[in-house]
């Protein structure tokens, strides 16, 4: 038996590597000349690695965990001592004023943030997290955007201020794009409000070491030949005995193909027999985010006390994170999102650069000019198109979401956004993956190897 | 409002029955997120609004309680 697999993603990559152990014969067809897909990442000093792309984790992710464990790879915790910045300002204010506050906690109404995460949890919670789709009240929850559901249901400016910050920081959305049923679910498959928001105790309490990238990388290796890079899958065929991928190189046969792409792109590939329904639809956003790092020679905020923590509500930097790896340079990452992101990735780098070290040196008065800058426009990655991962727009769930997972004859599904459990981060990338390679194996166990 | 509403309060943000009028809420896994909750919570019930530094300086249903009567007095 041979299986084809689409992606060197995480997803991809551990399907393949179920399969291989399985002692099926595998061959996983990647169009990027490299692995790891959204995970991905930049030296910014010498043995420092800093996350382009995915980065943090925690403790609920017991499937990443086991595969960090068995290729060797570390979780470092995330630093968050000392004290957070916040500029936040209401949209008609003149000059952004930052501000110290210790711990993580903004300087703004916490009786109207508690009406807020009140209202978001009893949405959260009355979804049907492994069927959005058959949510009580589904059809609204999904015909209406977040951003219409603000506008009805919070009334304190605090709270108006700060709902589009926080749903840029769980889920790099902007309040436009995504509807209520696929917020509530996004939150909820996660592991709820609290969880997803958290650093310590949360879905950010660590990171990998040396770089998420590292995974892809040592399971590519052990996958070796298996993993053919600079393949883009153009075209599906599937026949009697078999499935034909075409890619800009060439054809690959085989018993069955596990597609592990985003939605988005999975739907630019043509499949003979056609797909039943789409897997995305025009309101379908990529998601929207551009990581920056600021490099200084060591993490200089601490010295003045400060965690690296801040959020803001003018851009670029929307949030900033202290991700210095363990005794190196230190690595102020900020998180540009939502509609900011669009206008940002559109600004020439010299502009992007400016914009960003103002911004720092406001929030961390002092802070030097970095020795090393680096933007990650994932708005513009055409074998990406969701990130931090697809964004579910008003009607996608009911239209696409029973399909996610359905095997179309030969063809099987990964990716993270097929899986309804931690559903857009590594975690479900992994859960996919293993799902896949089970549904596959169990499909087609007889057949033969295809040459 | 009583010592046992508070708990009851903290009990059903904290998502534990393991709570006491001495437990003190940041010790039980409550964060600064859930913390807004519990202000949220009060001021639907007893039209009171505390600060986060208030539920900081008062972090156990008891001392909530007492901070709670000192301000409506
Ligand atoms: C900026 C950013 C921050 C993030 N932060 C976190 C985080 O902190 N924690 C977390 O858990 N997750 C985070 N995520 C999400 C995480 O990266 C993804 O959930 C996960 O990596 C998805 O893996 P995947 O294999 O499903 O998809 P991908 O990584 O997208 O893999 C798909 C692969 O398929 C390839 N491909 C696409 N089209 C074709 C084609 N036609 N033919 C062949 N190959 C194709 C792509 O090149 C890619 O390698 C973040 C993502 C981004 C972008």
């Amino acid at each position: 038996m041979k299986v084809l697999v689409v992606g060197a993603g995480l997803a991809g990559l551990t399907a393949a590597t179920d399969l291989a152990a399985r002692g099926v014969d595998v061959q996983v067809l990647e169009a990027r000349d490299r692995v790891g897909g959204r995970m991905h990442g930049i030296e910014v000093a010498q043995d420092d690695w800093a996350d382009a792309g995915a980065a943090y984790l925690g403790e609920r992710h017991t499937e990443l965990l086991a595969l960090m464990a068995e290729t060797d790879l570390k979780a470092v915790p995330t630093a968050m001592e000392g004290a957070s910045r916040f500029a936040l300002t209401a949209p008609d204010a003149t000059a952004p004023d930052a501000r110290s506050v210790p711990g993580r906690f903004p300087p703004l109404s916490g009786v109207a943030l508690g009406e807020l995460f009140d209202l978001l949890d009893e949405v959260t919670r009355t979804v049907r997290v492994d069927a959005p789709w058959l949510t009580p009240d589904a059809e609204r929850l999904d015909s209406i955007t977040a951003a219409e559901w603000a506008e009805e249901n919070l009334r304190h400016p605090d709270a108006r201020l700060f709902f589009p910050l926080f749903l840029g920081e769980m889920m790099a959305a902007a309040p436009a794009d995504v509807s209520v049923l696929h917020m509530a679910f996004y939150l909820r498959s996660g592991g709820g409000l609290r969880y997803l928001n958290a650093f310590a105790g949360g879905a950010q309490e660590s990171r990998i070491d040396g770089g998420a990238h590292r995974l892809c990388e040592v399971l590519a290796a052990r996958l070796g030949d298996r993993v053919r890079l600079g393949e883009p899958v153009l075209a599906v065929e599937q026949d009697g005995d078999g499935v034909t991928v075409r890619t800009a190189g060439g054809a690959h046969r085989g018993d069955a193909v596990i597609v592990a792409v985003p939605p988005v792109l999975a739907d630019r590939i043509g499949f003979r027999p056609a797909l039943p329904e789409p897997r995305s639809s025009d309101r379908t956003a990529p998601g929207c985010a551009v990581k920056v790092h600021l490099i200084h020679p060591s993490p200089l905020w601490r010295e003045m006390g400060l965690s690296g923590w801040s959020v803001s509500s003018d851009g670029p930097l929307l949030s900033t994170v202290d991700d210095s790896p363990p005794g190196g340079v230190g690595v102020l990452t900020g998180f540009v999102t939502g509609e900011e992101a669009k206008r940002y990735a559109a600004l020439p780098l010299a502009e992007q650069r400016a914009a960003a070290v103002a911004q720092a040196a406001l929030l961390f008065p002092g802070l030097p000019e970095p020795i090393g800058f680096h933007v990650t426009n994932w708005l513009d990655e055409p074998y990406s198109r969701g990130c931090y991962a697809a964004l579910f727009g008003p009607g996608d769930w009911i239209a696409q979401g029973p399909g996610l997972t359905r095997p179309h004859g030969r063809v099987h599904w990964a990716g993270t956004e097929t899986s309804t459990e931690f559903f857009g981060l590594m975690e479900g990338a992994i859960r996919s993956g293993r799902r896949a390679a089970a549904e596959a194996a169990h499909d087609h166990p007889t057949s033969g190897s295809a040459l | 409002m009583s010592a046992d509403d508070i708990v009851e309060i903290f009990r059903r943000v904290l998502e534990t029955d393991d709570i006491t009028a001495d437990s003190d809420f940041f010790l039980l896994g409550g964060d600064s997120l859930l913390g807004t909750r519990v202000l949220s919570a009060v001021a639907r019930t007893r039209g009171v609004e505390l600060s986060f530094e208030d539920l900081l300086d008062a972090p156990t249903p008891d001392a909530l309680a007492k901070k709670i009567a000192g301000v409506t007095r």
